[in-house]
């Protein structure tokens, strides 16, 4: 899901980059309101778990294993803006220190990754939570598909951003200067791979976890942000 | 059976070789930052902007014989700052490169991209042509890849990551912003330890485990009990900046100091720049 340099144009990437700066402001507003100066440790520690659950494997059928984003769990445990800016932070470290995404698609991949994946999963659990009680399976099972339906979102999105870049930039002969698949190609391939394999492995970590902390800790989902 | 159960288990190794790998390269990439080199010995911050540049420059070109050029710099850079040159070539190739040669290789055939052709063959009954355009595209594609990467990797080890963060505030991005940065930086030593001892303790309490569900229960567990602990910390850091004095005003110190070698290579780097663009506008 990480868009290295190079796969989009100086273009695409500068206005993703333009998208993300009214959200990451939205989002650093609705989290200054919220935390006011608790923010800077909670969000730097968020930011850190958000990074570090992708460090845990989760053995999958077929006797492999995969790791999840870990995105929509973490809009569901610390709220949509605040997961937006903690993803964003955690997107920032892996593309500067350890080469793990673009400097330049850094817009892109905060819109898809720090946006529209917490955002869409977020808002999918609240509508099948919505009215439950904070220890019933419901919230367990809207968990999980808040996080297939945010991760296949997120997903589509890369697949679009992959696909308008040989119908924009290409040369005179047809040569595409950036990624080299149109949205007949990119689309699919990016979608399917998500809907088949990695949107599971993201229901099984947020669905299991949420279950966890209900039995561990109901009282977080009762009321606040969740 | 055996084999299977192993299998299953990989997820406990893989884990752990995913914390390990992260301390290793963090403590790998400080090494290189306080060795005696070129880019070590310039200004963090006209070190950055000069780097950004060449990436920018990278991205943008549509040659890539100039970006090329680009990449035969970024390897002297290397070189004149004491990082290994073949671990630099296996960090920056083995990986995003090379997965982007997998992706590019269909492009050069006819079937996807019509063309002038360049080669024909035929295996197994089955023909295949390379078209001008599929070579040309793929060759740009996996050049400005190669050195995007490379350019990447190369701030990232030549620079502290204290300096690196600091650098951020240059940029224009705001001081909270990068506050939280290099706090959730610190974080990611202990979390990727804490991770690291949970499935130590998982390996040695359990050994081989050999039903999916159950590793898939040991894994979540960890990661819920993982944000049990980031939650009370949080609660805790909080505390104890309080007590230090934290009003909500984070101070950054900047010890940053310019020298005339500084400016020079600024200049040098844009001038690469610009020429580079003018011989792509030309060409």
């Amino acid at each position: 899901m990480h868009i290295p340099d190079g796969y989009l144009s100086p273009a695409t990437c500068g206005v993703f980059g333009a998208v993300m700066i009214p959200i990451w402001a939205t989002a650093s507003k609705a989290v200054q309101k919220t935390l006011s100066v608790r923010q800077v440790p909670y969000l730097a520690i968020g930011a850190a778990f958000s990074f570090v659950i992708m460090m845990f494997n989760v053995p999958i059928p077929g006797g492999s294993s995969g790791h999840a984003v870990g995105g929509v769990l973490v809009a569901i445990l610390l709220g949509p803006w605040a997961a937006c800016i903690a993803i964003t932070v955690a997107l920032v470290i892996q593309a500067l220190l350890f080469g793990d995404g673009g400097i330049t698609a850094i817009g892109a991949n905060c819109f898809n990754m720090a946006f529209v994946l917490p955002f869409v999963g977020y808002y999918v659990y609240k509508l099948i939570s919505s009215g439950s009680p904070s220890g019933s399976s419901r919230r367990v099972i809207a968990a999980g598909a808040g996080a297939y339906f945010g991760i296949c979102a997120a997903a589509l999105c890369a697949g679009i951003e992959f696909g308008i870049q040989p119908l924009l930039y290409h040369t005179a002969n047809g040569q595409a200067l950036y990624s080299p698949y149109g949205l007949k190609v990119a689309i699919p391939a990016m979608v399917a791979v998500h809907l088949l394999v990695f949107g599971w492995v993201e229901v099984i970590v947020t669905a299991l976890v949420v279950k966890y902390l209900q039995k561990q800790n109901s009282v977080f989902f009762e009321g606040g942000r969740s | 059976m055996i084999n299977a159960s192993h299998k299953r288990s990989d997820f406990i190794e893989r884990s752990m070789l995913s914390a390990l790998a992260f301390l290793k390269e963090a403590t790998m990439s400080e090494e290189y930052a306080n060795r005696k080199g070129f880019l070590q010995s310039l200004d963090p911050r006209f070190k950055t902007i000069s780097l950004l540049a060449f990436l920018l420059t990278a991205v943008s070109l549509k040659s890539a014989v100039l970006i090329g050029i680009l990449y035969g710099l970024c390897l002297i850079l290397a070189l004149l700052s004491s990082v290994p040159v073949r671990r630099f070539l296996v960090r920056t190739l083995l990986f995003i490169p090379l997965f982007s040669i997998c992706i590019v290789l269909p492009t050069l055939f006819s079937l996807v991209t019509p063309g002038e052709p360049v080669w024909s063959f035929q295996v197994l009954g089955v023909s295949g042509i390379l078209t001008r355009p599929g070579v040309d595209g793929a060759v740009l594609f996996v050049v400005r890849i190669a050195t995007s990467v490379s350019l990447v990797v190369l701030l990232s080890l030549t620079t502290r990551y204290s300096e690196l963060l600091k650098v951020l505030r240059v940029l224009g991005i705001p001081q909270i912003f990068v506050l939280t940065v290099s706090m959730c930086y610190r974080y990611l030593y202990l979390f990727a330890t804490m991770v690291e001892n949970i499935f130590t303790a998982v390996k040695s309490r359990v050994g081989v485990v050999s039903r999916q569900r159950q590793g898939q229960s040991i894994v979540t567990w960890n990661i819920a009990n993982t944000w049990n602990r980031t939650t009370q910390m949080s609660e805790e850091v909080y505390m104890a900046m309080l007590s230090r004095g934290y009003t909500g005003e984070p101070r950054l110190l900047s010890e940053f100091n310019a020298m005339p070698k500084d400016w020079v290579w600024l200049l040098c780097a844009l001038i690469i720049c610009a020429g580079l663009f003018y011989s792509g506008h030309i060409l």
